[in-house]
């Protein structure tokens, strides 16, 4: 079953976030009904949840923005009621971030080096080093009126290392981006965690993302958490039960568009396969659906699938098991 | 410069931060805000236009009374005049500055990020009260050498010159200060300026009644009340009538309560409560806070 994690095991000692019990509620509404979780140092958790889930809450509560109604977090080992020093060892990248155009890139990390306790020559020298890390350098004295919404990005980045932080939450980092931008951003937050060793909170609705960059995800839903631990075990709890109930095995394949009819007719001719259904979506998705039998029956019907595939001279663009990716679990799992 | 560079990471080690020894050249946090809320202030251009038009105004105003020789106004009416005018004017550019200084910062999306430093909110309103207030001295340097011109030798100067410096800083810091309070409880720029203009509105026109339209108990009351009229009141009597500060600064209390009230208001109750969300602030927890959603 998923684990609802009331995180009464003892903290560890590289465990970098504990929030415990964190509730919040806007008039009637309870927004946040008990949130608990860890992160520890070097991994990225994904932080996942459909609109009105509780997540923006939950981030502004870690981040000091909000205070919670009840229950209590730490990073570090500053508590939350110290509020000061703890904005001391997080960084933050929000949603929707702003800067003042009429500064540079460097004037920006060089201010806030300063507001964190540097002095104007150490908080330059750490401004140029950080925008050396996210690739910035080369425009360092542009105002950042003229940077592209990439570059802010990696500037917000750089401004939430400002500080050598333990924990970073990133909010929506790859929104608005191209895909390479995405990827580009992407890596360089995978790099941040594991060379810097920082825990990272990553939001985002961007399923494919959190599945490809983060070590372990939390899913919420209605204010409290459905699911959480390490990807592939979210992502294997989701495939095996649905309610008690052994699904059907089911198989998504992605053909050209025009061959969807070919590969229809042609997978029905494979022995085992109970159904082929066209998906909705464009694309030249099909959805085959097998009949229950043991792993290596399985396994050779999907060959002979395959084989099918190829005499018929179709080519297949895709081809994965259904309810194999966080999407599908996340779908499953946040169904009202 | 395309954005599409190589990301070849290169952690390159930053002097490291100590909570307990920070480097002892830091700088307070508040003037750390005041100096970059000055740049963008004069150097973004705002504070330069205001300036800009400020000095025209009182330009034109001098030298139509300096010109007007067919019925000239005694040096030490024009003297009081332009005097009246920078108080006015200055009040009105610490104001408007005042109310885009929270409320602006939240709608450009730049307040949370300030607000996520360990910097203590009182140091933030702090220095963007200094930044805000740094036009009144401009505007004072501007209008001192009009005074000179227009008081053409009168012994007037002196006290003219004394009284600019004094109620002068203290109705626009008082004003900015109150331009500040309202943009702290605003979550829209343009809300914060229209309540900021009406007051400024409330606080002026009644300045610019002929003094016939304000006789009897209430009249004077309100005379005495409102900052502006109280302060041009005195001006009055101590540069023209040739009146006693003894006699007459019983006037000066309204401006006085005033700057206390919007200083309290500022630095003691809303700048600790600073917040990205009004209904967040102190004052709306204690009236209960809207359901809203925030997830």
């Amino acid at each position: 079953m998923f684990e609802n994690r009331n995180s009464k095991a003892p903290r560890t000692e590289d465990e970098v976030l504990v929030a415990k019990d964190l509730r919040k509620s806007y008039g009637q509404r309870e927004a946040l009904k008990g949130l608990s979780f860890s992160l520890k140092a070097g991994r990225i958790l994904g932080f996942l949840g459909p609109n009105g889930a509780g997540k923006t809450t939950a981030i502004r509560i870690l981040t000091t923005i909000l205070e919670p109604d009840a229950g209590h977090f730490v990073v570090n080992g500053i508590t939350s009621d110290n509020p000061v020093e703890l904005r001391r060892k997080i960084g933050v990248l929000p949603e929707s971030l702003g800067f003042h155009k009429q500064m540079t890139g460097l004037e920006c990390l060089i201010f806030f080096g300063r507001l964190y306790g540097r002095s104007a020559a150490q908080a330059k020298a750490a401004g140029m080093a950080l925008l050396e890390e996210v690739g910035l350098d080369q425009r360092s004295k542009s105002l950042i009126g003229t940077y592209s919404r990439g570059m802010r990005q990696r500037l917000g980045i750089a401004r939430t290392l400002v500080n050598d932080p333990s924990v970073l939450f990133l909010d929506e980092p790859t929104l608005g981006l191209d895909p390479r931008g995405q990827k580009e951003l992407l890596e360089l937050i995978e790099r941040i965690a594991r060379e810097r060793n920082v825990g990272v909170v990553l939001c985002s609705h961007d399923l494919p993302e959190v599945e490809s960059v983060c070590d372990d995800v939390v899913i919420m839903n209605l204010g409290q958490i459905v699911a959480s631990g390490p990807v592939a075990e979210v992502i294997g709890h989701g495939q095996s039960r649905k309610g008690g109930v052994m699904q059907k095995s089911g198989m998504r394949i992605q053909v050209s568009p025009d061959s969807v009819v070919q590969a229809q007719k042609a997978l029905e001719m494979v022995p085992g396969i109970v159904q082929v259904t066209a998906g909705s979506e464009m694309g030249g998705w099909l959805r085959v659906e097998m009949r229950d039998s043991a792993d290596g029956q399985q396994n050779q019907i999907k060959n002979k699938m395959l084989e099918a595939l190829i005499r018929a001279n179709i080519s297949v663009l895709s081809f994965e098991a259904e309810g194999s990716r966080l999407q599908d679990v996340f779908l499953q799992l946040t169904e009202k | 410069m395309s954005d599409k560079q190589d990301l070849n990471y290169t952690r390159v080690e930053p002097p490291p931060v100590s909570a307990r020894k920070r480097s002892s050249r830091a700088a307070p946090a508040w003037w750390v805000v005041f100096t970059s809320e000055l740049n963008q202030l004069w150097m973004g251009g705002k504070a330069p236009i205001l300036l800009f038009i400020f000095c025209a105004l009182q330009g034109v105003l001098t030298y139509l009374m300096v010109s007007n020789t067919s019925d000239p106004t005694p040096p030490k009416e024009m003297l009081y005049v332009t005097l009246e005018n920078a108080i006015a004017f200055g009040l009105l550019i610490g104001l408007i500055i005042g109310a885009d200084s929270i409320s602006g910062e939240r709608e450009r999306l730049t307040l949370e990020s300030l607000l996520l430093t360990p910097t203590s909110r009182r140091q933030i309103v702090a220095g963007k009260f200094l930044a805000g207030f740094s036009p009144w001295p401009a505007a004072l340097a501007v209008t001192l050498p009009l005074l000179i011109v227009v008081a053409q030798g009168d012994e007037a100067l002196g006290p003219a010159m004394l009284w600019s410096t004094i109620m002068g800083t203290l109705m626009a810091s008082s004003f900015t200060a109150l331009g500040m309070v309202i943009s702290s409880w605003s979550n829209s720029n343009k809300t914060s300026l229209l309540v900021s203009l009406v007051m400024y509105v409330v606080f002026y026109i009644p300045t610019q009644l002929p003094s016939g339209g304000q006789a009897g108990r209430y009249g004077r009351f309100l005379k005495r009340i409102n900052p502006m009229e109280s302060n041009g009141h005195f001006l009055e009597k101590v540069l023209v009538n040739n009146r006693g500060l003894a006699e007459f600064w019983p006037w000066l209390a309204s401006p006085v309560i005033l700057a206390v009230i919007v200083y309290v208001l500022l630095f003691i109750y809303p700048a600790p409560e600073l917040n990205l969300d009004v209904q967040e602030m102190g004052m709306f927890r204690w009236f209960g806070k809207r359901d809203k959603d925030m997830s």
